[in-house]
């Protein structure tokens, strides 16, 4: 995991992650978009997103940002960067988005890309394994919190110095 | 500012000692002065022993490389907005 680039997928994971639970967590409230009614451009991004997924179902947040499809594209355009295979494979970004979902308590989240884990063929003991690390630092984060500590440890992982992507 | 007095590694009984070296290991790095997070699990043997077996095996590999369990730490922290 060295080099920046791995790093910066992975945060453009957490940052979609985070934004698709939020929307789909407020799906009750804003409700959602029927894939039967909605207009043609709709029908046509639902159904790249259930490909994406291989899923019957386009995923609640996806459904509940399509009132506005124009948004709703560039969302999923966003989305579909960065959790597709790039340096990072994404069984290992499914299990990061997992472990944001859980961290931030996103019902949806965690049940979604639970079900993604498990599918791009992540086992139970994978699952405990993720699960395990985000209950240790999510103790570890706290402890330190708590105690204010600073940070002492970034100095030991090595400086990136290749240039920004051209 | 810490909420309490790090204690320097040299306060820390010689079992202590031994955890602080087991963690240069962990993070293949030669700490000048152990981390602090280490030292606030020596503290209390009692808590931090259990705590860091839990952490080891928790992030050993498996499934998932240690390399791909410490970028789940990562985000874990980002997502806890931990700066430690």
């Amino acid at each position: 995991m060295t080099g920046d680039a791995v790093w910066y997928e992975a945060a453009q994971v957490v940052g979609i992650t985070n934004a698709l639970n939020v929307a789909a967590d407020a799906l009750d409230v804003v409700g959602a978009v029927e894939e039967a009614t909605a207009p043609p451009e709709t029908q046509t991004l639902f159904a790249e997103i259930r490909d994406f997924y291989q899923c019957a179902t386009v995923p609640a947040g996806f459904r509940c940002i399509a009132h506005d499809a124009a948004y709703a594209a560039d969302v999923w355009a966003a989305a579909r960067h960065a959790f597709a295979d790039h340096r990072l494979p994404r069984r290992l970004k499914e299990a990061l988005a997992f472990a944001v979902s859980l961290t931030s308590r996103s019902a949806f989240g965690t049940r979604f890309h639970l079900g993604e884990m498990r599918r791009l063929g992540v086992g139970d003991r994978g699952v405990m394994e993720v699960l395990g690390v985000a209950q240790m630092f999510s103790s570890y984060t706290k402890i330190a919190d708590t105690l204010q500590l600073e940070p002492d440890m970034g100095h030991i992982a090595p400086v990136d110095p290749s240039p920004a992507p051209s | 500012m810490p909420t309490v007095r790090l204690r320097a590694a040299v306060e820390y009984p010689p079992s202590a000692q031994k955890a602080f070296e087991l963690s240069s290991a962990w993070f293949n790095h030669a700490f000048e002065v152990p981390p602090a997070m280490s030292r606030v699990m020596a503290w209390d043997p009692g808590f931090g022993s259990p705590h860091g077996r839990a952490m080891k095996r928790a992030t050993a590999p498996g499934e998932f490389t240690r390399a791909e369990k410490e970028m789940v730490a990562a985000v874990v922290s980002g997502v806890n907005a931990c700066e430690y």
